[in-house]
């Protein structure tokens, strides 16, 4: 039987590794990567616990949107980082540093 | 919300249509969204303009339809929207900061088709009057998401060199991890609630019986999101570099307007959160201390040292973000100051980055060792500027010091009241904050007057019309800083 503590320890791992990738931050599409992880660990403790809320599912309504907006973010987030290409020829946030105190 | 499946389909349909004059200016904006895209694509290599005069006319209706709604209190859309006079006046103040940054771009970027900043513009303060008219997470997700995905596009818009493609790429990376980690918070509370309304009895009920170390991170993680959006420290990482690369006038719309709508939406968490005895209401409280005096702390120490103006204005802004939430902190349902506030920032903020774009297009550079000696070239310009310092400060006679006294005065109530050694420190920080901040604004006179530089090599400029939009908000700035009444008695009215 699976309960919803599986679906909150399995959203917990993923929540964790998708922080991982953004902390590790070697490449930018990376983090774009580690950022949806994350957005998609939210979203599954959304829905499993919408499963107790039957009368307005506002958990799958809020579910639905976090996936449309996620998918705008990592739009922007890739014409953005192609631009940063084009100017750099490299992604690697670690040397892209022309703007500090 | 308040039905439920039992209730028939035409019922609910009733209560939508019934719903949506109260949504009337949020339509205007999302039509004048639409129609400045299709001007921009088939109108705008013909008429260059076109598209600014759609925009400016949808903000101008815009704000006829919002000052009908003042005297409106209503819910619509089955509890998911709410209208108050704090949210329309706040609407109100956004959609004109709109138009004067509509008009600095179209003033400052005349190469080339500009026209889709505007319909993104115009998605952004759509996004920001969602923020302040909903107690919904789902919606204030959304508002959230809608002003950081335009002020991504707008960052990185008219990225021209290696600075401005870099702000844009920390921007987004930084605002869409802080969402991500909002949403996993949101995710905690809806969990531990059932609930998706943050003022509703359901959510506070079952706010008090959850236990403390998962509520502790839920609320937190919650206050990533806001805090992203209002630059406070510990998340203000961003500002500094973000308003350094972006360009002027971009600037000056990150720093005023995206505030404003989620200050209201932390106003409304605030005073629904921290009523009750419970752990979340203290966590709460000493959350907004706690980041309020770091914040004007780290935002004023941190900008004596800055060489940059831009990057001076970043940090003064994160000082007076940490003075924002102390006018939260005081708020007691009643919302003059806080408004009045809002409004004294944004006017200053606004006619600031107007002079520094104007410098930099005369002078080429942002940096403050460049204003040296054209004290004496642009007297006017450089007088103005120096009253804008004396507001920023909270000196008399400005609209700054009048601001800032509302908020000292409401916050010395509360303490009257409550008697806490943590809101003597918050007044005393708060007050040594604006002596800090008097050195750092004040460097702008002394290079510009008492520096000597030979031969000032100065660009004429032909935009007259940005800087005379700049003397008009400084006279504005005087004159309200004089007479605060005809801006007080209109907000209370």
């Amino acid at each position: 039987m699976i309960s919803i503590t599986h679906f909150l320890v399995v959203s917990a791992i993923i929540f964790c590794i998708g922080l991982y990738a953004v902390l590790a931050k070697r490449n930018a599409i990376m983090i774009l990567v580690g950022i949806e992880l994350m957005i998609n660990a939210a979203i599954l403790n959304f829905v499993a616990f919408s499963r107790y809320d039957k009368i307005n599912y506002g958990g799958q309504v809020f579910a639905l949107f976090a996936i449309v907006l996620a998918a705008a973010a990592v739009a922007v987030g890739l014409a953005i980082i192609l631009n940063v290409y084009k100017y750099y020829k490299t992604i690697d946030p670690s040397n892209i540093n022309e703007l500090r105190d | 919300m308040t039905y439920t499946v039992t209730a028939p389909i035409t019922d609910v349909l009733d209560q939508i249509m019934a719903s949506i004059p109260l949504f009337k200016p949020e339509l205007l904006l999302i039509g004048g969204f639409i129609a400045t895209i299709v001007s921009a694509l088939f109108v705008g290599k013909r008429l260059r303009n076109f598209t600014f005069a759609v925009y400016l006319l949808t903000i101008l209706i815009t704000i006829y339809f919002l000052q009908a709604q003042l005297p409106t209190v209503a819910t619509g859309f089955s509890g998911m929207w709410m209208i108050d006079p704090l949210s329309t006046y706040a609407r109100i103040i956004i959609a004109t900061g709109g138009g004067i940054i509509g008009l600095f771009i179209q003033q400052r970027h005349k190469l080339g088709n500009n026209g889709d900043v505007y319909s993104i513009l115009l998605a952004a303060i759509l996004g920001m009057n969602v923020l302040c008219n909903s107690s919904n997470w789902i919606l204030a997700f959304i508002g959230i998401e809608t002003v950081s995905i335009a002020s991504y596009v707008l960052v990185g818009y008219f990225s021209q060199n290696k600075a401005q493609a870099e702000a844009a790429m920390k921007y987004a990376l930084f605002g869409s991890v802080c969402a991500a980690v909002m949403l996993y918070g949101l995710s905690l509370i809806y969990g531990l609630t059932g609930s998706l309304d943050f003022q509703s009895p359901e959510q506070l009920q079952g706010l008090m019986v959850a236990p403390e170390p998962i509520l502790t991170i839920a609320l937190l993680f919650v206050f990533v999101g806001i805090g992203f959006k209002l630059s406070f420290v510990p998340f203000h990482v961003w500002s500094p570099d973000v308003y350094e690369g972006a360009p002027t006038a971009i600037t000056a719309f990150l720093s005023t307007i995206p505030k404003i709508g989620a200050l209201i939406l932390f106003t409304r968490l605030y005073t629904a959160w921290s009523s009750t005895a419970f752990y979340f209401s203290d966590l709460t409280t000493s959350f907004i201390l706690f980041v309020s005096i770091t914040s004007m702390l780290v935002g004023n120490l941190a900008a004596l040292r800055q060489k940059n103006i831009k990057r001076l204005m970043a940090y003064s802004s994160i000082g007076h973000t940490g003075f924002l939430l102390m006018a939260v902190f005081a708020y007691q349902a009643n919302y003059p100051y806080l408004l009045f506030y809002i409004m004294a920032y944004v006017l200053m903020n606004l006619a600031t980055f107007i002079f520094i774009d104007a410098l930099e297009e005369r002078t080429g550079s942002t940096a403050l060792s460049a204003y040296a000696g054209l004290g004496r070239k642009m007297p006017i310009l450089f007088t103005s500027l120096t009253v804008l310092a004396v507001s920023l400060v909270g000196l008399p006679p400005t609209i700054g010091f009048i601001g800032k006294l509302l908020v000292f005065t409401a916050v010395f109530d509360t303490y009257q009241m409550a008697d806490e050694g943590a809101v003597l420190f918050l007044l005393i920080v708060g007050a040594l904050t604006a002596v800090i901040s008097l050195f750092y604004y004040f460097r702008i006179p002394f290079y510009a007057f008492l520096k000597n530089n030979e031969s000032p090599d100065i660009v004429s400029s032909d935009s007259k019309i940005l800087v005379w939009l700049g003397y008009v908000l400084t006279a504005c700035v005087i004159l309200l800083g004089l007479f605060p009444s005809i801006l007080l008695n209109l907000i209370t009215s």
